[in-house]
This record gives C-alpha cells, structure tokens and sequence, in this order.
C-alpha cells in the first residue's frame, strides 16, 4: 500500500530542485566542438577533386569547375558550388573525404527559414558562413 | 413469435451488440509514430486488429543498392532512430565479416562503450513513453534527463545528438575526446544510483502494478513460434542473449547476466528492461576500466571497400531484439542486396494474437510494451 | 448575503444579487485561471522545467492568453454531429458546475444561499453534469468520444455512490444536512479525525468525479485520443475545460467545509485570523494534491476502476456509516 506514497515522496522532493531546462533560444545552446553544423566551403582551398559530391549519400552537392585563370598553373578552380539543405543529413561524410579541408563543419545550425527555395545554397553563401568553423575535421 | 435473434447476435446477454471498427492511428498519440491500428471492437473488448505498417516506409533496402558502404552508415542512423549505434555497428559489422578485417582494440572499446550507452538510452526512451501511454506524465521527462546525459556524450564523441554516423568499416570514426571517459564513468556511477529513484517513482505504485500485472502474457512456445527476440523472448523464459550466446566484437571480455523472467505479461518486460540497464551499466563500466591507453581507431581498410563476392549474414543483440543484416555481394563496391531483419518489425507480428479478447485499455498497455520504433518496423 | 435573500423582492435586492453572482463568476473564473496556471507550473518544477513563462512576467498571463485563443478560435463542428445536441452538451456541463457554488458558505458571512439541504444539493446537482458529458460523446458522432462518453458515465455514476455514502457518516454526527451546521459542528474536532475512512473514501471518489489524475479515464489522452471533448474545439472546448476546473472549485470548497472545518482555525488561539483566510489555505492545499498526483499518479484500468468503487470504497463507506450510527446511538444514550 505504500508503493504510490514512495512515488509522491519523490516527486515533492523533486519540487524545489533546480530546473535542468536549456534557456534556448534566449541564451545560446552550446555544442561540443565536434558538433556537425552548415558546412563553411573555402573556394580558395578547393581542388574540384568532386570527392564530396561522390560522397554524399543524398547527393545534395553539385559543384562545376572551370579551368585556372592563370594558364601557367595546371588544375582547375571551383565556378559554383551548391548544398542542397532541403535534402542534406549533415552526415559529416563530404567533410571526411575533402583532401585540403576546403569544406568544414561549423557549429551553426541554425537553418530555418520561410522557403524551401532558401535552403539551396550556393557557394558565397557558404563561404561567408565562416563563423565558428569546426578545428578538428 | 419467437422474436429472439440469434445466439451468435446476441452473445449471452440476449442483448443485441454491433461490432464497430476502431482506426487507432496514425496519428494517434500512443502508437508512437505513424503506426496505424485496425480494430474490431465489440463494446471495449477487441475481436481482432490488424496492424498496418509502412506509413515511414523509405526503402532503405533498396536505396542501398545505389550506394556505397560507406554512404549506407548514415541510412543505418535513420532505421532505429533511438539505437543509431547498434545499428551503424550492425552494417559496419557485416562489411568487416565480410572482408575478414581486423578492428584495433581500442576501436572496439569505444564501439562497445557506446553500444550500451546506447541500449541504456534506448531503454530510458522506452521507459518514459510506456509510462506516459500509462497515464503518468513524470517519468517521461526524469527519464529524459538522464538520457540527454548520455546524447551530450554521444554529442561531445560523434559531433550529432541522434543520427550519429559514428562508425565506419574496420573501425570507428572518432577518438573518444580528452576527459570523455571519465565523464561515461562518472555517469555509470550516478545512473547506478538514480536507478533507485525510478523504481521509487513507479515501480512500486499499485495502480502501475495492477495494471500491467497477468496482460499481454504468451507462452514461450509462442514466442520462439512468432520468433520474437530480446526482452520480448526473455520475459518468457528463455534466456537467449546474442551477447552471450554467440559473442561479437569483444562481448567475451565481459561479466554480465542475461536477465530473464517466466511470467511473460508486460510487467515482466517492464522490469526486464530495468535490469538490462544494471546490466548494460555493468558492462560500461567493465569496458570504461579495460580501455587501451592507447591505440589505433581505425584498422588496415582498402581505399575503395569491395568486399569479395558471396553473401553473409550477422545479427547482434540490439536494444529491441536481434538485428540482423544480410548483404550479398558481387564484389563491387555497392551491395547487390542488403536486407534487414528488424527487431520491431518481427516483434509487431505477435500484436494481433495478444490484442484478441483484450480490453482497449490494454491495447496501449501491450502495445507500449513491445517497444516498436516506427522507422525500424517501415525501414 | 443571506439576508438579502430573505427579503422581499426589489429592483435593488435583484440588481445586488445579480452583481454579488457576477463577482462570484469573476473569482472563479480568476481562480480557473490562476488554478491552470499553477497546476502547469507546480507540474513543470517537480519534473525539473519551469513551466510556462513566456507571456507576462512569469508566464502570469500564458492562461489569459490560452483562453483568448480558444475564444478567438473558429467554431468547427464536424458534419455529422448532431446540431443541437452538439451545442447544448458544454451548457449542460457547465451550467450546474457554477450552479453549486451558490451553496457555499466560504466564511462566516460569505456566502449566498443558506439551504437547509445543501450537501445533497450539490450532490443533485453535479450529476447533472454526467448528461452534458454523454450528450458531448453521443452528439460527436465519433466513435473515441462515444467510448469516453460511456466511460466517464459509466465512472461518474459509479463514485457518485460512494461519495454520497462517505458523506453520511458526517450528517449523522451533525444531524443536519445543511454546510454551514457542518462547519459549526466542528468546532472541537475537525470531521477528519473521527471520519477518516469517510474522508479518504470521499478524497478518492471526489478524483474520479473530477476525473482527475489517477481517474482520468474519460479524457485518457494516450487511449481515448481526448475521450468525450475529442470534436470541440474554441469556446465550446473552453466551456469543458472551465467545468472541469469550476468542479475542482466546488469539491475543494466542498471538502474543507466537509471535512477541513471550513472557516475554523485549527485552534482557539488562531481565531483572530479571519475565517475565509482558513477557508483558502485549507481549500488550496486541495488544490495542490491534485496537481501532485498529476504529477506522480499513473492512470487506472477502466474495469478496475469499477470494481475498485464497488468492491473497494463502497463496502468501506457502508461500514463507515455503521460505525458511525453505532457511536452516534451510543453516545446519545440509545443503548
């Protein structure tokens, strides 16, 4: 019989702990530093080596190169780069596989929006997202 | 005249019933998803249900087929979305069979450490929904705290708080951060504690009690009949833990119990599923003290995965039960065929036979203590 | 108060008593609100969140806003309802849940009508609610709100039994079945001392009349999806849910007149305190176990919900009544 009056105990004594609530978004939610946000892309780090759009599992990447303005290098350059968010899974896979780390992690995540049109980033949107970029990649 | 209808209308009251068919779900708030109930009630009792399944159905199976090995870890997060570890270990675990990789050590401390934690998770999730399907709206938030404990871990370590994408084929893909296994131990050694405090809370409390006591029981010929797995197989009696039984990755290393009950109803699965949590606990905490120094994390593993032609098959102990895969190869770098036996799914198939002569109200009882995840029953 | 009724009828006597209801409706409604309020945040401390604290300072004014949005809110009835059954059913709920009230005597000198039948007045009255809450799972014409429909019929009638049988006890101790003699009546022992299996009997029926938590079947959203009011929506919901809370209202003050000595101190030396002090403290610990309980309680099994009436708290209240009868003929020198 005494079974309810253990379980009403405990929750009266759980009446004056301290709440464990996160006061998001009024302050801001920290993430631990390996935390997989919106991808930052450097243009300048890119190599066109098309690992990432391979990679990813949803292909939500598609990028275009074009050849070096400087006809004395070899290699290509990035022209367009473009994340698709409607369908990305921030699976971290494009980021593992990019040789010179040109596309890294952030810690934003914050992505919504009023349309769907708005998800589809390009490649100045990405590289002006350079605010908490990941260390470790 | 005889105006009397007949016996098989009127039932032995002499009162003339009508059956109506009840559409529990999808969206209702007990079926936890989109898992959708047809039943045949006459008065409260069910005459029959049948379940139907593949609301979430993405065909993950067959997007398989397109995609990589490594590109398939991330589909694996999005079928048991409460035990994305077990399963991203499942598939990696099959790959690796198939290939006869070695895994350093350390990466198998780490796969196992975050296995439990995970089963532990899971189990936390189960236990506060249950109760909430039940009626008392507490435990659901006391056992999300503890979880959210264990998701800021699996955060600090995978960089996600649900579709990890940790592991990878012959290892795993982070080193555990400086400090993390001290707060995964310093975790065991609190949880072991505020375990107490669930019980407290509920296990004693006699409507909770009363209510589940003697529902939902079936034999354990019937359970090895449907071939039901994990606690739904052990409250039955028959003490079958693949950990156990057949031990993958270093299981062996461990002293743990396979808990088991014989009385077969939901209470007996309710507190199986408790004690697994000491168990898992135990289990952490033997690996958390056992772990390497130092090491490697990821194995000898080709550039480009191509496990040789042939099929195979493995199966662990996932927190609903068996999780098997079946992948067959042609030595390409997709899978011809990838084919999952799913623990929910396969545990669901008793559903009809045990809601038959049930009251409604235990149709929720029963239902929440099968512990089905809707994205792993739809895969 | 009571004197006003008592005199002849004028346009002054109506238009006072007309505002003196209106005042009453104000503090209720006032307390509903602030009842909603604190349930959410007392639940929302014990399960370590702070509850609603959005609108206002401290979330005081998240009710007044939840209220305007129900009352702003479409009026959507479902096709095949039945009309007029549909739109009488929350009348029916709430009309004899502010009726009682008129009974109460919250002190001394606060209080409306005097009747000399009081305790079974309210009882009369409450069980009207019981039709405006079948009228809702029939009018529906959903077969959830049917269920809960029935359920809470079928659970209302059961604990009304038992409610009325625990209160027995006390009106053969006091004789009379008016409130305020009750009150009165207690002046040297509070009725919870000498009738404690009658006032846990009537603490347990009272749950289930509220269906409130453990008893709160008819609404058990994870079964029944929302039971009776499973269709309403606006300001017909808000009729539902202001019933449910008015009741809550009434048992309180039913319950502290009944068994808490109302207005009383506890002791002598209190008494410069002034009674409807008493009378809210003793009425607002009430309140607070309900929202514990909610807080803690899973919900009962619909069948075991009636055998735990008939076979659990009936055969208590009866020997209650026995015993009672037993010491009330002994002391007064029958045998």
């Amino acid at each position: 019989m005494l079974g309810f009056a253990k379980g009403l105990g405990f929750t009266l004594k759980k009446l004056t702990e301290k709440s464990v609530t996160h006061k998001y978004p009024d302050v801001p939610y920290p993430f631990p530093p390996r935390f997989r946000g919106i991808q930052h892309f450097s243009p300048e780090k890119c190599i066109v080596c098309n690992q990432c759009a391979r990679i990813c599992p949803t292909e939500c990447i598609q990028l275009t190169g074009k050849s070096h303005p400087d006809p004395e290098k070899k290699g290509k350059i990035i022209d367009t780069y473009d994340i698709n968010f409607e369908i990305c899974i921030l699976c971290d896979l494009c980021t593992e596989v990019c040789p010179t780390e040109a596309i890294v992690m952030t810690n934003n995540f914050e992505l919504s929006t009023y349309s769907r049109d708005e998800l589809f980033k390009n490649l100045k949107w990405l590289d002006d997202n350079n605010t908490n970029v990941r260390e470790e990649n | 005249m005889n105006l009397s209808l007949p016996e098989e209308l009127t039932g032995k009251t002499g009162l003339r019933t009508e059956e109506m068919i009840l559409n529990v779900g999808p969206q209702h708030p007990s079926t936890h998803g989109v898992f959708r109930l047809v039943a045949k009630i006459d008065g409260e009792t069910i005459k029959e249900a049948i379940p139907v399944m593949g609301y979430l159905h993405r065909g993950t199976e067959k997007l398989a087929e397109n995609l990589t090995y490594t590109q398939i870890i991330p589909y694996t997060d999005r079928l048991d979305y409460l035990a994305s570890m077990t399963n991203n270990y499942v598939f990696c675990h099959a790959v690796e069979t198939m290939m006869g990789l070695e895994i350093p050590d350390r990466a198998e401390y780490l796969r196992v450490i975050v296995m439990e934690l995970q089963r532990i998770a899971s189990h936390f999730v189960w236990w506060g929904t249950y109760l909430l399907d039940i009626g008392a709206i507490g435990p659901f938030l006391y056992a999300f705290r503890d979880r959210e404990t264990i998701i800021e871990l699996f955060a600090e370590l995978s960089g996600a708080r649900l579709t990890y994408n940790y592991m990878r084929i012959g290892g795993v893909k982070w080193d555990a951060p400086p400090g993390w296994i001290d707060k995964v131990s310093e975790f065991v050694q609190y949880m072991k504690k505020e375990l107490d405090n669930y019980h407290r809370l509920v296990s004693g409390n006699e409507i909770f009690v009363n209510r589940l006591t003697g529902v939902g029981t079936y034999s354990r010929e019937m359970a090895l009949d449907y071939s039901l797995s994990g606690v739904m197989l052990r409250c039955t009696g028959e003490k079958w833990d693949l950990r156990k039984d057949e031990p993958y990755s270093i299981y062996d290393r461990f002293d743990f119990d396979v808990p088991t009950s014989t009385d077969g109803d939901c209470m007996a699965r309710y507190h199986l599923r408790l004690e697994e949590i000491v168990q898992s606990l135990r289990i952490v905490e033997q690996a958390v003290a056992q772990f390497p120094k130092d090491g490697e994390i990821m194995g000898k593993v080709p550039r480009v995965i191509r496990p040789p032609a042939g099929e195979t098959f493995v199966r662990i102990e996932a927190p609903r039960g068996e999780l098997g895969v079946y992948i067959a190869s042609q030595g390409k770098d997709k899978p011809w065929r990838m084919k999952l036996r799913r623990p929910s799914f396969v545990n669901l198939q008793i559903l009809p036979d045990l809601l038959r002569g049930e009251n409604i109200s235990n149709m929720i009882a029963i239902l929440g203590s099968i512990d089905i995840v809707v994205g792993e029953v739809d895969a | 108060m009571t004197s006003l009724l008592e005199q002849t009828p004028s346009l002054l006597n109506v238009v006072l008593l007309a505002l003196a209801a209106v005042a009453l409706l104000a503090v209720v409604l006032g307390f509903v609100t602030y009842a909603i309020y604190f349930e959410r945040k007392i639940i929302g401390w014990m399960q370590l969140r702070p509850g609603p604290n959005r609108v206002g300072p401290l979330g005081l004014l998240q009710t007044v806003a939840d209220v305007a949005k129900l009352l702003l809110k479409e009026d959507t009835r479902p096709k095949s309802a039945d009309k007029a059954l549909f739109a009488l059913a929350p009348v029916l709920a709430y009309g004899p849940a502010f009726a009682v009230l008129a009974v109460m005597p919250f002190s001394e000198n606060i209080g409306f009508a005097d009747l000399g039948i009081g305790v079974l007045y309210y009882i009369a009255l409450s069980s009207i609610t019981i039709l405006g809450v079948i009228t809702a799972g029939w009018a529906s014409n959903n077969k959830w709100s049917l269920i809960g429909g029935l359920r809470s019929a079928a659970q209302m009638i059961s604990y009304e039994v038992p409610l009325v049988m625990s209160v027995v006890g006390i009106i053969l101790m006091t004789g009379s079945l008016n409130l305020r003699d009750i009150v009165e009546a207690q002046r040297d022992v509070w009725n919870i001392i000498p009738q404690f299996f009658a006032f846990c009997v009537f603490l347990i029926a009272a749950q289930a009349e509220l269906n409130r938590s453990p008893f709160d079947l008819p609404e058990a959203e994870s079964e029944l999806v929302a039971g009776y009011h499973v269709e309403y929506s606006g300001f017909r919901f808000a009729m539902f849910m202001l019933a449910e809370y008015v009741y809550m209202f009434g048992m309180g003050s039913l319950i502290t007149i009944l068994f808490l000595g109302g207005w009383l101190p506890p002791i002598e030396a209190l008494g410069f305190i002034p009674g409807i002090v008493w009378f809210i403290l003793k009425f607002s610990l009430y309140v607070f176990l309900q929202f514990w309980l909610r807080a803690t309680m899973p919900r009962i099994r619909a069948d075991q919900l009636m055998s735990f009436a008939w076979k659990g708290l009936l055969p208590v209240a009866l020997i209650n009544i026995l015993l009672t009868a037993f010491f009330v003929s002994y002391s007064n020198g029958s045998f």
